[in-house]
Formats: structure tokens, C-alpha cells, sequence
């Protein structure tokens, strides 16, 4: 098992170019990256033989809007080794103007629908994926209704039904 | 009947609607449309403490061709819409719909994108059971009063 300061040390000599913060605050490992070497750092990070995480247990999206995060947008990423029972959290930030990032879904079939949740709920698509579609809402649902401009009643969706009128009505 | 197109609304109608009537209060086929917490209260209302069955109620039918009451309990978000109002088609004249808990009803507390405010929108219903989720003494009123409702039917109307 890595400490979280013997982990962030190992990815900060591979990917010191792509890292914009590391933290073991609370004695957890968090790295914020650009988008850009996200599936070299996972791919590092599974096969890794000291670090060896082999499960990627969550993954999702973040409008930070005001929150102060280096992009609009971030994607998250919670990984866990069964082998070393240790864990890491990666945050990749993406701009607002040119939301994607590369799937990481061939190194951990997990991620298939997280990312499909992610992209339904924040617009954020992810480059390679098999099967980048919305998952949770209807297929022709406008908009992205986790991002923080959207209205939380919705714009109108749910009260665009036919109305089934009574058989008979007297 | 097909017999009323007939004879129009005469005495002998309205006793034959009578008799149809009593026939039909009395020996309702719910429909279980149970998308959320209120689901498992309902199911409470057809074990033996609250035994449905009282009320002639008891024969669940999960296909919308056997049954003449839907009973919607939950939440129905706007995926789920389209397949209520299939659902509702598919079931045979004469229908009956109870809207059960407060989000079937009106969204309950999720005022949200994905929820419908109130079934009623889409669809007609005939009861409505408020709480969240309704006692089942609150479910089995409305069953009582959805009867009520029945006996006063003319089978003139299902032309
Ligand atoms: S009314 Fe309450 S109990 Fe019923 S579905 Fe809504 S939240 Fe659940």
C-alpha cells in the first residue's frame, strides 16, 4: 500500500507538465489535471505495478461555474486498488467553450455509463466512446439539466404531453 | 351493453345500469402502476391488515387488458408519461383511475424537470388519495369514494 504523499510523488514525476494541483489533505490523494492526459494518467494509474488500481468505483461531472475550479467544467474520477487497498481522486477541468474529453471507458468498462450520465447531465462528451448517447433522459430532451444555468423546473419538457380525454365525457 | 343504443334511457335501462353498476363497484381489477415509495404502501393496503379484498379489489391484474382500475402510486417522471398513457389505453372501457400520494397527484415535493406535476394533466382520474405516502385507510377512502362514483354511472354514456 502507497501513502497518499508516496502515490501523488509517483504521478508528479511522470505527468509534472500536465499537473495543475495535488492535495493529501485529510489524508486522501487528489490530483487536478488538464484534460489533455487523462487517459495516459489513467492507463498509468491501473497498470502501475505499486499502484495498481483496478477499479474505478465513480465517476462525475461538475459544473464549477463559481466555485472556483481552473475550467467551466470539471470531470472526477474516484479510484480504487482492490489489490493495495488504497484509493485517489483525479478531477480533469474542461472549458466551458469546447466541453470533451477522451473516454477512459476501454481501460474500465465502469466507465461506459457513467460517462453517458455525465454527458446527459452536463453536455460534456467524451472522445472515443462506443456509445455516446443521453441515458437517463428521453432521446429528444433539449438542454442539460445539471448545468447551473438551467431552470430546475425545467424549460417545458414535462408539460408537453397529449391530454387523453375521458371516453364518453358527459 | 350495446343495448341502450337501442332503447335510449328508459326504466329499463337505468335498472340494467344499476345492476351493472353494483356488479362493477363491487368487483374492481386494480391495475398496480407503482413507481415509487407510495408502491410499497399500497402493497400493505392488499395484506391482511387493510385487505383490500373488503372491497371486492383483490384480484391483481399486472396486464392493462384484465384490469379496470389503475391505481398510479409514485412519482412518474417524463420518461415514464408515454408508457402511462399506453398503459391507460390499453385498459377496456369502463376504466377507473386512482391517483395515489401527492406527487402523482401534483409532483409531490419534486418540482423538478423530470417529474409531471400532476397525472391529471395527461390523463383523467377519477380519486385522488392524498399524503406522502397516504395512509392506507386514506387509499381504501378513496376506493370507497371512487364507488360511490361507479353506482352513479350510466352505461348511456359508453356509447
Ligand atoms: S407522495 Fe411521498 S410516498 Fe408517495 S411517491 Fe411521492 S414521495 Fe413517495
Amino acid at each position: 500500500m502507497a501513502t497518499p504523499l508516496e502515490m501523488l510523488q509517483k504521478v508528479q514525476d511522470k505527468f509534472s507538465d500536465n499537473i495543475l494541483k495535488t492535495s493529501d489533505r485529510l489524508g486522501e490523494a487528489t490530483v487536478s489535471i488538464e484534460r489533455d492526459c487523462i487517459v495516459d494518467l489513467m492507463n498509468f494509474l491501473r497498470d502501475d505495478t505499486d499502484l495498481a488500481f483496478d477499479f474505478l468505483m465513480d465517476l462525475c461531472g461538475v459544473d464549477y461555474l463559481e466555485m472556483g475550479g481552473f475550467e467551466r467544467f470539471g470531470v472526477t474520477y474516484h479510484l480504487y486498488s482492490m489489490k493495495y487497498n488504497h484509493r485517489i481522486r483525479v478531477k480533469a477541468f474542461i472549458p466551458e467553450t469546447d466541453p470533451k474529453i477522451d473516454t477512459v471507458s476501454h481501460l474500465w468498462h465502469a466507465a461506459n455509463w457513467a460517462e453517458r450520465e455525465v454527458y446527459d447531465m452536463y453536455g460534456i462528451g467524451f472522445n472515443n466512446h462506443p456509445d455516446m448517447r443521453r441515458i437517463l433522459n428521453p432521446d429528444d430532451f433539449e438542454g442539460f439539466p445539471l448545468r447551473k444555468e438551467f431552470p430546475a423546473e425545467g424549460i417545458g419538457y414535462r408539460d408537453n404531453f397529449e391530454k387523453i380525454e375521458r371516453l364518453g365525457a358527459q | 351493453m350495446g343495448l341502450e343504443s337501442k332503447l335510449g334511457d328508459n326504466i329499463f335501462t337505468t335498472q340494467l345500469d344499476k345492476f351493472l353498476n353494483w356488479g362493477r363497484k363491487n368487483s374492481l381489477w386494480p391495475m398496480p402502476f407503482g413507481t415509487a415509495c407510495c408502491a410499497i404502501e399500497f402493497m400493505s393496503v392488499m395484506q391482511n391488515k387493510y385487505d383490500l379484498a373488503r372491497f371486492g379489489a383483490e384480484a391483481m391484474r399486472f396486464s392493462p387488458r384484465q384490469s379496470d382500475l389503475l391505481i398510479v402510486a409514485g412519482r412518474v417522471s417524463i420518461k415514464m408519461m408515454p408508457v402511462l398513457q399506453r398503459i391507460y389505453r390499453q385498459m377496456a372501457e369502463p376504466k377507473w383511475v386512482i391517483s395515489m400520494g401527492a406527487c402523482a397527484s401534483s409532483g409531490g415535493i419534486f418540482d423538478t424537470y423530470s417529474t409531471i406535476q400532476g397525472i391529471d394533466n395527461f390523463i383523467p382520474v377519477d380519486a385522488y388519495a392524498p399524503g406522502c405516502p397516504p395512509r392506507p385507510e386514506t387509499l381504501l377512502d378513496a376506493i370507497i369514494k371512487l364507488q360511490k362514483k361507479i353506482e352513479t354511472e350510466r352505461s348511456i354514456h359508453y356509447k
